[in-house]
């Protein structure tokens, strides 16, 4: 008996009844005494399976049984999760906590997967695709449009119009990159993008409370530690990216600044969050810590550090409530970051005046020693500041020239196209070969390092100049009455009415009235954070607003005029 | 490739919906600065409304390229030509033809002056960007030849020009209808170059087992191709120069008289003084006579008064005995010294003594001389006879001197100039 193939088939035979079992040629059993043969035949697997039949409620990791392609099934959420994985574990490598990933991104990831019905709900968005071998377009419409009646009231579920063939124009590696992309799901914008898993990782830093600002993060994505561009290269080899999700996967632009913050508030309000965890004065997210650091950044005096949270009390912002989201007192998110140079800059304007007079008459007056006791003076920073800033610029502009966009492994969109791009591909790449040659240096952005620090101050070898941190502001404040009063006793803005709320920016319109030393202030924080002017400008109004028209008060204010006002302010502080 | 970009633009709206509004706000600013440029700009280097990242890259790139360039810092050039290549990779198709060229003519560019570029690197370029699209396969096949023309490679010049010629590709082919024609001329001539080599070789070596089949190719394919290129008006110069040189070899006179005849009186070519230059020489060389000679040249003397031809000319008008010619001698002369560039050369000069001396043996010819110089009445003292040439003439060449002084009382009897002057202090 062939134990092994007939694997303890132990019925007795129907015509003699021994239990004697051979496996035949063809693989049917028969049996040895008799050479009578049944109909039992060697079991095989069986790969077939009824699709939708074991639709479980969760996602895993595991790609799908193999098609009779050789390829992999894998569903569009699926990519991004493998995409967010990565990103964040890019983050980890650069010393973010690990329960950053761990506790709380898999938590949103669900949490989005589920409220946008895409996984681990009971009515999924479901795909008509999965109907094998339909290929006639007639009654899949027909088809559509019953189930879109039928589903009337739930109109989510909107199944696609023809199933996934080799030719034709539906033609995509993943299995419902198509449904993807309808006008409809577009429309309620509930659609995953590259866009979307950095919103996520936005929210999820947070709020796991890291020190890590959104302007830090688009800065790690520019210069490559985060994946971001070239993202779907390290999805694995069973998933093959064709067809409709070069749409989805490629990225040819990093979203900015602004783009970014509007995205993670509307993911917050889809997702319904509750109140994150409070950001007290010990975050580093927190305007006191992060103020802090912009100052180091900026080679400002470190005693401007207690002048900046004395205005951010004025302004309201210090408490851990204004700067903590809650769903009904905080329902925007702060923009940390933003906040932080717009104090910095509004306690600039306050010490300093930055008119274009005063900040030049107090550094005249301003002792120049060094060493001990040495004074701040403003004349000495900005020369050191705008050199180092040329310079700076400069290198971030070069290697914005020599960044690479183009991945290794294309996506094709159609298939016919799959020859040209890559003759197009070989053509480029045997150019880079050949200049690189002589050039005898790799293409792409050279010296790539991820400092949260754009600019280096101090004696060593490679600063940008020598620090200013230890100097002291004694030319610009002074005791009086025993309070430390800044000699400065004005303060100019522009109109803080705010506008409309879809006028547009007027930073440019403003630009050439407002005075220099301001503009270039901005444009150095500008130059930190990495985003547009307009949108500073913009928090510094919103900052100075608070500080002298509070929300109470804002009714007085719309009474004024609308000119440059000037208006006197006095902060004292116990020494 | 429409679908492409109608579905990619979509895609691309949605992104960049909420990027609008920092962009509008930033795009005012961004033109007023790129207006102060000149206009002298290219278009491609302006930023353009909707520009992602990837187009901002390349654009920065170009730039820096662009500066690097203008200054001769060749090194940094090709660094930021590297990472220029993924330009080629772009997937919207609209201006892909401009970037291949761009491509094409900055790397050759930067090739020609970096220090260490080699004749691989030619050959990878052209070879690379030549296959890359279907417009200008025949432009760059044509300077890719050029190219190695240049460097002695003449075999593999010729070869690509061959493969260039079979080149076909639809509407393409008809459209560059006057490349492939100059393709095939310079094909032409790289075969009478070749010939040629093959000749010199064969008459230093004197021997008989010569490769007389690979030179009658030679000579049939390029003479067959030179007959049918020269019978399109345009300007030949070398062409026909090289295929006179093989007639003349195979001893085909007719077809060469022919062929040069029709080069220059042909109303169809452009006027070209060099075609009476070939057909003057080639008559000199087969000795043909006078009359054919004089009346080549004296085209040649309507088309070009200042060509050195025009002394040979003069010579032989002054060797025929008719009194018509000595006074077209003299005109001639005349004529040349219209010019600049003859001023200085004692030749033309003394050929001017002789002929008025010449003159002057028959009668009347003062009303000739006359008639002659008064058109030339008034600039000629300025162009010949001022204190400054006098004064250069004493120092550089006393002869010249005095022979453009004792043609004074001729050439101007009713003017005192300076320059008898300066003669006669010169000569105290």
């Amino acid at each position: 008996m062939d134990e092994e193939e007939t694997a303890g088939y132990a019925e007795p035979c129907a015509q003699c009844a021994a239990v004697d079992w051979g496996l035949s040629e063809e693989g049917r059993f028969f049996c040895k005494s008799c050479h009578n043969v049944i109909e039992r035949t060697k079991e095989v697997m069986d790969l077939t399976f009824i699709q939708g039949a074991n639709r479980i409620s969760t996602l895993g990791r595991k790609s799908k049984t193999e098609t009779a392609g050789g390829r992999h099934t894998w569903m569009v959420c699926e990519g991004f999760q493998f995409i967010l994985m990565n990103q964040a574990d890019a983050l980890l490598r650069l010393g973010v906590h690990p329960h950053f990933k761990d506790g709380v991104l898999r938590q949103l990831w669900r949490l989005y997967l589920q409220k946008s019905r895409q996984a681990y709900c009971v009515n999924r968005v479901r795909s008509a695709k999965f109907r094998v071998g339909d290929a006639d377009s007639d009654s899949d419409s027909a088809a559509e449009a019953s189930v879109a009646s039928a589903s009337g009231t739930d109109g989510e579920s909107n199944p696609c119009s023809s199933p996934s063939s080799k030719g034709g124009s539906d033609w995509s590696g993943s299995a419902d990159s198509l449904c993807y992309l309808t006008p409809r799901q577009r429309r309620s914008h509930r659609l995953l993008s590259l866009k979307k898993t950095l919103a996520l990782i936005h929210l999820a830093l947070v709020w796991s409370r890291e020190a890590l600002t959104l302007s830090d993060l688009l800065g790690l994505v520019n210069c490559g530690s985060v994946p971001y561009v070239k993202a779907h290269e390290q999805l694995p080899e069973q998933m093959k990216l064709f067809g409709k999700d070069a749409l989805l996967f490629t990225a040819e632009t990093v979203p900015s600044h602004r783009s970014l913050h509007k995205e993670a508030q509307d993911l917050l309000l889809f997702l319904q969050l509750p109140a994150f965890p409070p950001i007290s004065q010990q975050t580093l997210l927190h305007p006191g810590p992060l103020s802090l650091r912009y100052l180091i950044d900026a080679n400002l005096p470190g005693e401007l550090h207690r002048w900046v949270c004395r205005v951010a009390e004025l302004a309201g912002l210090f408490h851990e409530s204004r700067q903590t989201f809650h769903p009904e007192s905080q329902p925007t998110l702060p923009r940390y970051d933003l906040q932080a140079a717009a104090l910095i800059i509004v306690t600039m304007k306050l010490l300093f005046g930055l008119d274009d007079h005063t900040e030049w008459e107090l550094s005249n007056n301003a002792r120049s020693t060094d060493g001990e006791g040495a004074q701040f003076n403003l004349r000495r920073w900005y020369k050191l500041m705008q050199t180092a800033l040329n310079r700076a610029q400069q290198r971030r502009d070069q290697d914005t020239a020599r960044r690479q966009w183009r991945a290794k492994k294309p996506i094709f969109m159609r298939k016919k196209e799959k020859w040209w791009i890559m003759k197009k591909k070989r053509v480029a790449e045997q150019l880079q070969i050949c200049f690189e040659k002589l050039s005898s240096q790799p293409s792409g952005p050279k010296d790539v390092t991820t400092s949260s620090f754009k600019f280096c101050w101090g004696e060593q070898k490679g600063a940008d100049g020598p620090s200013l941190h230890h100097t002291l502001l004694d030319g610009v404040v002074g005791l009086k009455d025993d309070l430390l009063t800044p000699h400065h006793h004005s303060y100019w803005h522009s109109s803080l009415r705010p506008c409309k709320p879809r006028c547009q920016n007027h930073f440019t319109d403003l630009k050439n009235t407002l005075p220099n030393s301001f503009v270039w202030l901005l444009e150095l924080f500008c130059f930190i954070l990495d985003v547009k002017p307009s949108c500073l400008y913009e928090e510094v109004l919103s900052v100075e607003r608070r500080v002298f028209a509070p929300p109470t008060d804002r009714a007085r204010l719309r009474n004024r005029t609308e000119t440059r006002t000037r208006h006197s302010a006095q902060t004292s502080e116990e020494s | 490739m429409d679908d492409l970009e109608k579905e990619l633009n979509p895609r691309e709206d949605m992104e960049n919906d909420d990027d609008d509004a920092d962009d509008s706000c930033d795009n005012s600013s961004r033109k007023e600065g790129s207006s102060f440029k000149l206009d002298l700009i290219q278009p491609i280097c302006q930023k353009t409304l909707h520009e992602n990242g990837f187009h901002q890259s390349v654009r920065l790139c170009l730039e820096y390229i662009r500066e690097a360039m203008l200054h001769h810092r060749w090194l940094e050039a090709a660094e930021y030509m590297a990472s220029y290549a993924q330009i080629l990779e772009d997937r919207v198709n609209l201006t892909a033809q401009q970037y291949k060229e761009l491509v094409w003519r900055i790397s050759t560019e930067i090739l020609h002056h970096h220090p260490k570029s080699t004749m691989d690197d030619y050959n990878v370029i052209y070879e690379r960007m030549k296959h890359s699209g279907f417009k200008h396969y025949l432009k760059i096949s044509l300077e890719h030849s050029f190219h190695l023309m240049l460097h002695g490679q003449i075999e593999a010049a010729k070869q690509k020009l061959s493969e260039a010629e079979s080149w076909r590709h639809g509407k393409e082919t008809t459209s560059q209808y006057q490349m492939t024609k100059l393709i095939q001329a310079y094909r032409s001539l790289l075969d009478y170059i070749i010939w040629n080599e093959k000749k010199s070789m064969l008459s230093g070596n004197d021997s008989f087992e010569s490769d007389s089949q690979g030179m009658q190719n030679y000579y049939r394919q390029a003479s067959i191709n030179l007959k049918e290129i020269l019978s399109n008006p345009g300007v030949w110069d070398p062409f026909i120069l090289s295929y006179v040189t093989m007639l003349e070899f195979k001893e085909d006179q007719e077809e060469a008289l022919e062929v040069l005849n029709k080069y220059a009186y042909d109303d169809s070519f452009p006027p070209n003084p060099n075609a009476h230059v070939f057909l003057y020489q080639y008559l000199k060389r087969h000795d043909a006579s006078q009359k054919k000679l004089k009346r080549v040249l004296k085209t040649l003397h309507f088309l070009v008064p200042s060509h050195e031809l025009m002394l040979e000319y003069f010579s032989l008008l002054l060797q025929s005995g008719s009194k018509k010619d000595h006074q077209k001698a003299v005109e001639v002369v005349l004529d040349m010294l219209d010019f600049a560039c003859w001023r200085s050369n004692l030749d033309v000069w003394k050929c001017l003594q002789n002929s008025i001396q010449n003159l002057q043996t028959g009668e009347d010819w003062k009303s000739f001389i006359e008639e002659k110089m008064a058109v030339r009445k008034e600039w000629w003292p300025a162009l010949h006879y001022t204190k400054f040439h006098a004064m250069k003439d004493s120092e550089e060449n006393p002869e010249l001197l005095k022979v453009k002084a004792s043609l004074i009382s001729v050439l101007c009897p009713d003017r005192t100039l300076k320059y008898s002057v300066e003669l006669e202090s010169c000569q105290e």
